[in-house]
C-alpha cells in the first residue's frame, strides 16, 4: 500500500489534514505527518520529512503532500536522507494540501499504485467547489 | 453490465463521508464502476470525481457495474446506498 506523507510549516496543520485523511480512508491507510520543527516552531525539517517517509514506506512507495515554499525545498533534501530505494519510490505532489490528502489517501487505501494516488492528489488542482 | 437507479436518501446526499465509502467500496471489485447524477457521469473509483457529482437528498443516480465480479459488486452497493451510507 502506497503510503501518504504530509508536510506543512505547522505541526497541527499536518496532524489535522491526518486524522481528517484518516477519517475519510481508513484506519489501515498509512499518514503520517511531519509539521514544523522539532522545538515546535513553524517551519518545515528535512530530517523530520525523511523519517516520516521511511516510516510510511512499505516497499510500494510514498506520495508526499506539501503546503509552500521551503516544504517543497524541505522535503527534496529528505530525499537525499533516504536508502536509495525508498528514494526511488518516493513523489512530491502537485496539488493542494487537504483536498490532495484526502484525495490521495482514500486512492491508496483501494490499494492503487503510486501513479495512481499522485494521479488522483492532482486531480484535486482542477476541482471547483461551487 | 448491471444497471441500477437509485434516489439518494440521506440528508446531505453524496458529500465526503458517503462518498469515501463509495470509492472504498468500488475499490474492493476488479469491475468498473460508473455514477451518473444528472449530467455529471464518474469513475467510482475516484473520491474527487464522486464529490464533483454534487448529488443532493433526493436526486436520482444511476450505478452501472461491469465485471466479472457485477453481481457481487452491485449487492454490496445495493446495501450501502439502501442503508443511506449508514447515515441520517
Amino acid at each position: 500500500m502506497v503510503g501518504i506523507v504530509i508536510v506543512s510549516h505547522s505541526e497541527q496543520i499536518a496532524e489535522g489534514i491526518k486524522t481528517l485523511a484518516a477519517q475519510m480512508a481508513g484506519a489501515n491507510q498509512k499518514i503520517v505527518a511531519a509539521g514544523g520543527m522539532t522545538d515546535g516552531s513553524i517551519g518545515t525539517d528535512a530530517i523530520r520529512i525523511s523519517e516520516a517517509v521511511a516510516t510510511a514506506d512499505s516497499g510500494d512507495g510514498v506520495l508526499v503532500l506539501v503546503d509552500l515554499g521551503s516544504a517543497i525545498i524541505s522535503t527534496e533534501t529528505a530525499f537525499e536522507f533516504l536508502e536509495p530505494e525508498v528514494a526511488a519510490r518516493v513523489v512530491i505532489a502537485d496539488a493542494p494540501i487537504v483536498e490532495g490528502a484526502i484525495s490521495a489517501a482514500v486512492q491508496a487505501s483501494i490499494g492503487a499504485t503510486l501513479a495512481e494516488v499522485k494521479a488522483a492528489a492532482e486531480m484535486a488542482k482542477a476541482m471547483q467547489k461551487l | 453490465m448491471i444497471q441500477k437507479t437509485y434516489t439518494l436518501g440521506n440528508k446531505l446526499g453524496i458529500h465526503a463521508r458517503p462518498a469515501a465509502e463509495l470509492v472504498k467500496l468500488a475499490g474492493a471489485y476488479e469491475s468498473k464502476v460508473t455514477i451518473v447524477a444528472g449530467e455529471k457521469r464518474a469513475d467510482a473509483k475516484s473520491l474527487l470525481m464522486v464529490m464533483s457529482l454534487g448529488a443532493k437528498m433526493g436526486q436520482i443516480i444511476e450505478l452501472t457495474v461491469e465485471g466479472p465480479d457485477e453481481a457481487d459488486a452491485m449487492q454490496a452497493f445495493d446495501t450501502l446506498i439502501g442503508n443511506n451510507f449508514n447515515e441520517a
